[in-house]
């Protein structure tokens, strides 16, 4: 059996969806952030089997990129989660509202 | 031009040096204290000595000396050029100038900001000479309001004085006043001519329409009327006497503000053509002539007696180079800077004898106490009232001689009658200040003098200054005073009138109208008239009689003096009702009217429609993180949507 272009797209889809409801249902920092970070392989996934399919490098470049920026976005989405759990003594995303209009 | 660029290193030096000695009294004043005196006096007379090495070379006819300095574009050329008329100015303004300088040094000595006062004489000094010796309209507008500025700063100089500060504001605005109408006549010109070039101006006079002349000339003399004091723009002139007497004498007798004389000169081929641009200006010149020396016989202020002479002789030559008798006008100018700047400093002298003392009702008696001051003024009296043998007598008399000669017979009776009050008023203030009993330590109500409130110098009374430093100056003067006017001796064919040879285009040699009454016969006339001037002051003030009550007779005269001696014509209420007045209020109706509801409204409605949006706005900023990824997801869904209807253009 072969595994071709649509089960790649599907297993992303799939992926991307769980993440999307991470973030939009839990309430946990941390969750979210991992919620992020799956969304982030779902685009990479696509990315990858997209390449392959057109025989384009492009998308593996992009993959590189995308991996780096993720690497940098937890190191500071922790940090922050790590001072609003400093001043605010909860980690709880609805809580912490202060830029309310 | 075709002819070769006739250049001389000298040129550019004498005119930069005095901007040279500003700067360097300005940075380095607190360093050089009393000696900034030395280096503005220096640095003065070092401009005259190049401007006297300059004479040969200046004086060749129809070729003057010319410095370019920097080019604009095409009809744009700023430079300098030295010719005998922009020479004569030269002279005057650092010779007289350089002598005023060392005049300031004992003047001055115990004023602290002695380095400031000096800094701005000798930029007065340079922004005079940018004036007379550009060669270009532009250089001529830049040097006129410089000057004004010059004189704003030394009007003001004892800015403690709250006078002094109105009389620098008023003097200010009514020379601004004069610049703007010049900056008119120079754009009519440069537009009509593209060049701002004198030479290239006076080239294409001839394609002129005689009401476009008459305009540029109107234009030319608002600016004329406000720097030289014409009527109704003279009402500065008086009150600039708050500034030091050495200022006075400088800026407010000698030079300045005879730049109109000077600007209507240089624009005499302009001039020549439009009879009624002349008329104008020599029946302003005359009324000036006379309003000065009606006010002047009302006046009780040794300085203001000198301001309102000063206006009238201007009003002479005014008048003189108005009809279109240039070199007498011009004659007029030159012997006038020696005689009134000789007024001034014997004046100063007294003043500075008196602590400060300007009211001639407290003075009296001085002849004893000041007999080099004394023969200073009386000097500069006789000059300035036309006695025979005076330099006065030549220049005024070429002038009121002229205006007949130039088919103005109401001009010269005017002429006359003000040659009668001059010798009043002059004779007035000599016979009040030298003579009789010395009147300082009579209480004021005596004199009728109301109680002025004088502001508090902060002067150091240091050791006083060696008194040849004040002396020296008016003795040199004394010399020009008496003998300037034999230059003109000869007619035609006097150095004078050789000096000057065709450059007003010979219009000045030919009468108009075949006058009515022979020269001698005229000159008799103005005799007979100045000695009846004498006799009256003498009979009034001199004769031992008058003397006796004269403390009597000073506190009659100041109770009962006619209404409008006091209110000075009234000019200044008529300036305040016609101008100052509305102005004010259409100042009150924009501040009270326009500027809350038009301009304050507009950027109110702007803030307003901010404000709003942002409040429309402010429901969307919820702080809850959980819902901008919500508004993320549901714009993403409708694109993703959108391209699946459309599909993907390809």
């Amino acid at each position: 059996m072969s595994v071709d272009i649509g089960d790649y797209v599907g297993l992303s889809a799939v992926m991307l969806c769980i993440g999307l409801a991470g973030v939009l249902l839990r309430r946990n920092p941390l969750i979210v952030l991992m919620s992020i970070e799956l969304m982030f392989n779902a685009a990479n996934l696509a990315l990858v089997a997209f390449s392959r399919e057109w025989v384009n490098n492009a998308g593996h470049i992009f993959v590189f990129l995308v991996v780096t920026v993720a690497a940098a976005e937890v190191a500071i989405g922790l940090a922050i989660v790590v001072s609003v759990f400093r001043r605010a003594q909860n980690v709880d995303v609805d809580e912490v509202a202060s830029m309310r209009g | 031009m075709t002819t070769a660029l006739h250049y001389s290193p000298l040129l550019p030096t004498l005119w930069l040096l005095p901007l040279f000695g500003a700067i360097a009294l300005w940075a380095f004043g607190p360093q050089l204290r009393r000696n900034a005196g030395y280096v503005g006096s220096a640095v003065v007379l070092v401009s005259f000595a190049c401007a006297l090495a300059l004479f040969g070379e200046a004086t060749l006819p129809g070729n003057p000396v010319r410095v370019p300095l920097v080019s604009w574009g095409p009809g744009f050329d700023l430079g300098l050029s030295l010719d005998p008329l922009s020479l004569l100015w030269t002279l005057v303004i650092t010779g007289v100038g350089g002598l005023i300088h060392i005049y300031s040094i004992g003047y001055m000595w115990s004023d602290r900001a002695i380095a400031r006062f000096f800094a701005y004489l000798n930029f007065f000094v340079f922004s005079m000479l940018t004036l007379v010796l550009s060669d270009n309209l532009v250089g001529l507008l830049v040097g006129w309001g410089l000057v004004g500025l010059a004189s704003y700063f030394l009007i003001g100089f004892w800015f403690y004085k709250p006078t002094a500060v109105a009389a620098a504001r008023k003097a200010f605005v009514i020379n601004v006043f004069g610049d703007i109408g010049i900056m008119f006549a120079l754009f009519a010109l440069f537009a009509q001519t593209h060049s701002i070039a004198f030479n290239d101006i006076f080239a294409k006079v001839a394609t002129f329409s005689s009401g476009f002349v008459l305009l540029a000339c109107i234009g030319l003399f608002i600016g004329c009327a406000a720097k030289s004091a014409q009527v109704p723009l003279h009402t500065w002139l008086p009150d600039a006497m708050e500034g030091p007497t050495p200022v006075s004498a400088l800026i407010h007798a000698a030079t300045m503000v005879t730049a109109g004389v000077y600007l209507i000169a240089r624009f005499a081929p302009l001039w020549s053509t439009s009879p009624a641009a002349q008329e104008l200006v020599g029946i302003v010149g005359a009324l000036t002539m006379a309003v000065g020396a009606i006010l002047a016989m009302g006046q009780w202020d040794i300085k203001r007696i000198l301001a309102y002479s000063t206006m009238s002789q201007i009003g002479y030559m005014i008048m003189g180079v108005g009809v279109g008798a240039y070199q007498a006008g011009v004659l007029h100018f030159f012997t006038h800077a020696f005689f009134k700047a000789q007024l001034f400093l014997g004046a100063g002298l007294i003043i500075h004898a008196l602590h400060d003392e300007q009211d001639v009702r407290k003075m009296g008696g001085l002849y004893q106490r000041m007999p080099f001051a004394f023969w200073a003024m009386l000097l500069g009296t006789l000059a300035i009232i036309g006695f025979p043998l005076f330099s006065g007598y030549y220049s005024k008399d070429a002038v009121i001689y002229g205006v007949l000669e130039h088919g103005h017979p109401v001009l010269y009776g005017m002429a006359v009658g003000a040659a009668c009050i001059t010798a009043y008023y002059m004779f007035r203030m000599i016979f009040i200040v030298f003579f009789g009993p010395y009147r300082g330590d009579v209480p004021d109500a005596l004199l009728a003098i109301a109680p002025a409130a004088t502001a508090a110098e902060p002067q150091e009374h240091v050791a006083h200054a060696p008194d040849w430093l004040m002396q020296a100056p008016v003795a040199v003067l004394m010399v020009p005073t008496v003998i300037a006017g034999y230059v003109s001796i000869g007619g035609a064919n006097s150095p004078w009138y050789r000096y000057f040879g065709n450059l007003f285009g010979g219009a000045d040699t030919a009468p108009v109208a075949a006058p009515l009454i022979p020269e001698f016969g005229s000159t008799a006339l103005v005799l007979v008239l100045v000695a009846l001037g004498i006799v009256a002051a003498y009979v009034r003030y001199g004769a031992p009689a008058a003397q006796a009550a004269a403390i009597d007779r000073l506190r009659r005269e100041t109770l009962v003096m006619p209404a409008r001696l006091r209110y000075l014509l009234w000019f200044d209420d008529a300036i305040a009702l016609a101008i100052v007045r509305p102005s004010q209020a259409l100042g009150g109706g924009i501040s009270r009217f326009i500027d809350p509801h038009v301009i304050d409204a507009g950027v109110r409605d702007v803030a307003w429609v901010a404000g709003a949006l942002g409040l429309a706005f402010r429901a969307l900023q919820s702080g809850l993180v959980r819902a901008y990824a919500l508004t993320i997801v549901i714009g993403a869904a409708c694109f993703i949507a959108y391209f699946a209807y459309i599909g993907v253009p390809r």
